[in-house]
């Protein structure tokens, strides 16, 4: 007999006792007393703010040079969000997606969290005064050898008072130059615009205009002003039948492309003789014909005619020139040219209203001069303030290298960039919203800047340090009176503190920004450049319309918000034709390495209808190595592939070289939001062309008769989308109590239908309503690299992590409540212009919701006021809603990513400090979705009932209309006619998205209205 | 033991767990009531309320303007108590005293040196789930007196959570609506209750969303 042990140790018995009691014992102490909170109160109570009540403060957007004024929400002492400012004279109330994602700069977690000095090769955490008294020590230095001239400051985009207050600091110091290195500014445009019409940046009326040609300037994309340029162009639209006609010029369809009526797709550099054959047509005089042109650019003459028809016979027009060419400065002058021909100054191009001084700003060129001279040794010290040149020039001007050899370099930066990385000192700044400051929206006007709260880390203001190292300065110190850059901005200000602390509350006052000493933007060369190389290819490089040239990527909002065109998040890829794909035997995916003389660059392929065949694209952004875990390692630097060629106003040339392309080792799979392309006759995103409209064709039919909508009768609201609410009894007009559902219930809740028009004219796809959602419904990122959960956590070497970043996007588990579904039409042959609608795509509150009916818990249901509401404490995470869901706007919570003990937490203090206090933090297993920012509609009655009245028509409205740069969604009480949703719901384009479901929804969509080409 | 004897048993202890875990949901257990947790100073809410007359708005200032009541500064407390000390001689027909909670309080906030003041970390008694959203002023503006919430606070020595604060309490009140005579019962104003005992009951929207989002 064998000795198998027929007596366990343990028996079942026993275990399961023991189990038993240890449960029982963890149930007790799981249901006794809750976690001990401590609630802290002030010491002493600040003055005109009411705990748990937000405060808002005005101030500047600084994530571009456009300087947009912002109104910051602050609620107990922590900004949790930024709108627009309506009363500016720049963005009206709007803000971008960038603006928006400043708050995740100010809350990132990577910021430095104080001074840092090098010891050795690493930098270490060290006190102000250790800090100082380095730089002290070193600006000494300096002045016993000799060699202050050699001091330089780099600085970022400077649109207010600090870059001349920089200027005099290093004047009074004997230092050398003050660069203001701003990488996304149009230098040549902006030289010639001051050439030309005697201002850099003249104020553009797309509204005026009868015809839009945009001959590569990316208006909606982050070139110039991209706020008000949207403003203004939207309502263009909004003219609907009589809307200016659109037509892009370039070889790559950006986001501002793909909004165009007409694509030229011409080929790369031959954007200057298209202009100057345009140019000599309209006006006469040298230049090639346009069939010259049109053979240089491979395009067809007769829409090149059809334009120069156009803007000869109509106006005013507006015509733009933003190319990124070694020939940019010539194709601005040119265009300049064309404007004044055809009158277009004054009614579409205004001078005297556009922003000041964002003129001393410098490119590459400069920038590549100053790494020379550090390379060179001559620059004893460097300071940093902003700009990031280490990632932001290309690998062959050699900056980095040149770091090395600079004596001491002195950084500002609120984060560890690759350029702050190789700095002896960090002297962190406050971050934008926790400074002073001022710029200079229209000539005349000052937007100011405040701290909106104070310093979350041991920061300081970099103005503040200047003054402070001046003061302790024999040689400074008499020249600079103000103790701290407050009283500098406040002692400049016409009227003095008083009248500043006046102004200061709506952000606006009147005055003008100290100049730079820095010259004009002026031409440096005034010659044409060839691209160089001789591969098959052009090689476009562009600023991501998301992430901008890279300031973005550490924002992780930023990151997971797919870019528009391509509709990929957290990676980069290279844009390549279908037929050129086809050609090389690329799938999209597969690794393509693009070749130029200066480097070469892999990464995934997307095939783009919108790039020229010739050409392939990569957007600017990605590929840090250094900058925060959330932009470190991700994608590539598309500057590895430039060399060092420029503008003639010294702007890097992104499109400079050609290239080869060829098929890589390795596949990715692209982390893409897009389902697909195209809408295969689901009729999701509609059109009318402008004479449908006209003609009054545009209404889509049977809108009011709906069989079975019982409860059509006693609720008011949109003309389709009734609620038939409560499921069954209650929506039964025989069922006797209909509760809060009756429209004379003493609740009133049933007199209200909330809804929203979102008018498909005017949406560009900007997605600035995205990132608007995210900050307002405390909507998670899932995309960082060490959040993707492995689908098979037991056949993976790294223990069920997938380390891609965006691997649970790759999964579809992305938690974008609002995304911007983007369609193309036509062009199916990769030949044929085709067109793109874009589409904001949300839960549509359905009157007749499947989601409501599968749901076993009542989680979901309908309220009486018209909301398809979640309940996330009901919810049990069964999914069935979801699958019922035809929109697919439902959203699981798989990992907890609300969960701060889990890996996957999407908010990793401090960022938690943004969260929206009014809205709940769901937790894992939970399905989420639109509520209608419900928050807003409780707090617009909370105050209406506080005030003993009536919530006032138009009075509040959801977070994604709020920040709409192009003012396309509306939202509001379609029960009552007094709100301007119930008169947009009448619009002859309003229609639902799957009508035929009979769902009822709370949604309408106005047609996108198209201005095909033509006699009008 | 024979096969059927355990499944008796199993099943037994399966009905008892669950008729345990309904017993205990149904009696509220599984709130809170009654929580009444030592503070860092043992402030006498009988004293303040009862005998010096202060309003519960004078501390909790923002109750009526705010979703969260707020507490007191550690500067509000000290604008009387720089003054107060913790003892006190016999005067004017007043007993000496030697008060410990002021003792507690200088501890944080010593008195005439506002640099040094420390927040006072008072331990949290009321608290509602992250998903429910009470906006306090909307309550206390109906006429809601902060006694039908949180009991008599003015007679509490040490203050202890009245209420269960469950979901079923809230929505009983919604439901039926709240009675003014009840509230100022509650608050010890008897005479007020009297003249409002014909006031119509108050009620309030119960739809989920109204308190969850």
């Amino acid at each position: 007999m064998s000795q198998l042990p027929t007596q366990p140790v343990v028996k079942r018995r026993e275990f399961l006792k023991v189990l038993g009691s240890a449960g029982a014992a963890a149930t007790a102490v799981g249901c006794s007393q809750e976690r001990v909170e401590q609630l802290i109160p002030y010491i002493t109570s600040p003055d005109h703010t009411v705990p748990g009540v937000s405060t808002n403060y005005s101030t500047i957007c600084r994530e571009c040079s456009a300087a947009c004024g912002v109104v910051a929400e602050v609620r107990d002492g922590r900004a949790i969000k930024l709108e627009g400012n309506p009363a500016h004279p720049v963005n009206r109330g709007a803000l971008c997606a960038r603006g928006q994602a400043a708050l995740q700069g100010l809350y990132n977690p990577d910021r430095y969290r104080g001074p840092m000095v090098r010891e050795g090769s690493q930098l270490v955490p060290a006190t102000w005064e250790v800090a100082l008294q380095r730089v002290r020590q070193q600006i000494a230095a300096v002045r016993v050898a000799g060699t202050g001239r050699g001091v330089r400051f780099v600085s970022q985009h400077e649109s207010g008072s600090f870059g001349g207050f920089v200027d005099q600091w290093m004047a009074a110091a004997g230092f050398g130059e003050h660069l203001a290195f701003d990488p996304e500014a149009d230098l040549a445009v902006r030289a010639v615009n001051q050439a030309e019409y005697g201002s850099a940046s003249p104020a553009l009326d797309f509204a005026a205009a009868q015809l839009i040609v945009s001959i590569g300037a990316d208006f909606l994309d982050g070139w110039g002003s991209s706020v008000s340029q949207q403003l203004s162009f939207a309502a263009a639209r909004a003219r609907l039948a009589v809307a200016p006609r659109f037509v892009y010029v370039g070889a790559r369809r950006s986001l501002t492309g793909l909004n165009a009526d007409e694509w030229i797709a011409c080929r790369p550099g031959s954007e200057l003789s298209i202009a100057n054959a345009m140019l000599a047509a309209l006006i006469g005089g040298g230049g090639p014909t346009l069939a010259e042109a049109a053979t240089a650019a491979g395009v067809s003459e007769a829409a090149l005619q059809a334009i120069v028809d156009v803007l000869r016979t109509t106006r005013p027009s507006l015509v733009l020139a933003g190319v990124g060419t070694p020939d940019a400065h010539l194709v601005a002058q040119t265009v300049a040219r064309i404007n004044k021909a055809v009158g277009n100054v004054g009614p579409t191009v205004k001078p005297a209203d556009g922003p000041v001084g964002l003129g001393a700003t410098v490119g590459a060129q400069a920038m590549g001069a100053l790494a020379a001279e550090m390379n060179a040794g001559s620059v004893p010290m460097l300071f940093v303030r902003g700009a990031n040149p280490v990632y932001s020039l290309p690998r062959v001007l050699q900056f980095a290298e040149g770091m090395q050899r600079v004596g001491f370099k002195v950084s500002f930066s609120c984060y560890p960039d690759e350029t702050a990385e190789l700095c002896d000192v960090v002297l962190p700044d406050n971050h934008t919203l926790e400074s002073w400051g001022d710029s200079e929206p229209v000539a005349g006007t000052l937007g100011l800047q405040q701290p909106v709260m104070d310093p979350l880390f041991n920061t300081r203001a970099a103005a503040d340090v200047l003054l402070d190292l001046a003061r302790g300065d024999a040689a400074m110190a008499s020249r600079f009176s103000a103790t701290s850059y407050r009283d500098f901005v406040m002692a400049r200000y016409p009227g003095g503190r008083e009248a500043f602390a006046q102004a200061l509350a709506g952000g606006i006052g009147s005055g003008s920004t100290l100049t730079r000493a820095a010259p004009a933007p002026a031409m440096l060369r005034t010659t044409s450049a060839p691209l160089t190389g001789d591969g098959e290819f052009y090689l476009i490089v562009h600023p991501s319309p998301v992430l901008g040239a890279g300031a973005g990527a550490n924002k992780p909002w930023l990151q997971e918000l797919p870019d528009p065109v391509s509709k990929i998040a957290w990676q980069s890829w290279v844009e390549v034709h279908p037929s050129t794909a086809a050609r090389l035997g690329i799938r999209p995916g597969d690794h393509v390495t693009i070749t130029t003389p200066a480097g070469s660059v892999t990464a995934p392929a997307y095939l783009y209808l919108g790039i020229h065949p010739e050409a392939v694209a990569v957007a600017l952004g990605q590929g840090h190595t250094a900058y925060g875990r959330y932009a470190q390692g991700i994608g590539i630097n598309a500057l590895d592939a430039l060399g060092a060629t420029v503008d003639g106003a010294g702007r890097l040339a992104w499109t400079q070289a050609r290239a080869t392309v060829s098929k890589a080792e390795g596949r990715s799979p692209l982390v893409t939001t897009e389902g697909s392309a195209r809408q295969h006759g689901r009729g999701i995103a509609r059109a009318v062309t402008a004479a449908q409209l006209a003609a009054g064709e545009a209404r889509q039919d049977a809108h009011h008769e709906f069989i079975g909508d019982a409860s059509h009768e006693f609720l008011p609201g949109l003309r389709a989308p009734v609620a038939n609410d409560a499921q069954g009894d209650l929506g039964d007009p025989a069922s006797g109590s209909k509760g809060m559902y009756a429209p004379d219930h003493w609740s009133g809740m049933a007199s209200r239908r909330w809804a929203m028009t979102i008018d498909l004219a005017r949406c560009t796809g900007c997605s600035a309503c995205v990132t608007a959602c995210y900050a307002e419904n405390n909507i998670p990122t899932v995309g960082a690299r060490w959040q993707g959960r492995s689908l098979r956590p037991f056949h993976n070497a790294n223990s069920g992590w997938d380390t891609t970043p965006g691997a649970n996007i790759l999964k579809g588990r992305e938690m974008a409540w609002l995304r911007i579904e983007r369609y193309f039409e036509g062009g199916e042959d990769g030949a044929a212009d085709f067109e793109t609608r874009f589409l904001p795509m949300l839960c549509q509150h359905c009157g007749n919701a499947p989601c409501e009916s599968v749901c076993p818990v009542f989680a979901t249901y309908h309220a009486p006021d018209g909301l398809n509401v979640q309940v996330y404490n009901r919810c049990v995470g069964t999914r069935y809603c979801s699958n019922g869901c035809p929109y697919k706007v439902r959203y699981f919570n798989w990992h907890g990513y609300g969960e701060v003990e889990r890996r996957q937490y999407a908010f990793p203090e401090p960022l938690n400090l943004q969260l929206n206090p009014d809205v709940t933090v769901r937790g894992k297993g939970v399905m989420e979705k639109c509520s209608f920012c419900v928050q807003r509609i409780r707090d617009a009655e909370n105050l209406a009932a506080q005030e003993g009245r009536e919530v006032a028509p138009d009075e509040f409205t959801t977070a994604c209309a709020q920040a709409c740069p192009s003012r396309a969604i509306v939202f509001g009480d379609a029960a009552s006619e007094q709100w301007s949703v119930s008169r947009q719901v009448e619009d002859q384009r309003a229609y639902h998205v799957f009508e035929e479901l009979n769902t009822f929804t709370a949604v309408v969509y106005l047609q996108k209205v198209n201005h095909p080409g033509g006699p009008r | 033991m024979s096969g059927r004897r355990s499944w008796v048993l199993v099943s037994g202890f399966l009905a008892i767990t669950i008729a345990a875990l309904g017993l205990s949901a149904y009696s509220g257990a599984s709130s809170s009531q009654g929580f009444a947790p030592p503070q860092p100073v043992d402030f006498p809410h009988p004293r303040h309320v009862q005998q010096l007359g202060m309003n519960c708005l004078y501390c909790h200032y923002a109750a009526n303007k705010s979703p969260d009541p707020g507490l007191p500064a550690v500067g509000t407390c000290m604008g009387c108590h720089n003054i107060i000390p913790p003892t006190r001689s016999e005067i004017e027909g007043f007993a000496p005293r030697n008060a410990a909670a002021i003792a507690q309080l200088l501890l944080f906030a010593p008195q005439g040196t506002p640099a040094e003041w420390q927040p006072i970390p008072w331990v949290r008694i009321h608290k509602l789930p992250e998903y429910v959203h009470f906006p306090h002023m909307r309550h206390v503006n109906a006429g809601v007196t902060c006694q039908t919430c949180h009991g008599p606070v003015q007679e509490m020595q040490r203050v202890y959570q009245y209420a269960s604060l469950n979901m079923g309490w809230c929505v009983n009140c919604h439901v039926k609506g709240y009675k003014l005579a009840d509230g100022l019962l509650a608050a010890g104003d008897t005479a007020g209750a009297q003249a409002a005992a014909n006031v119509e009951p108050k009620k309030a929207r119960y739809d989920c969303a109204v308190c969850h989002y």
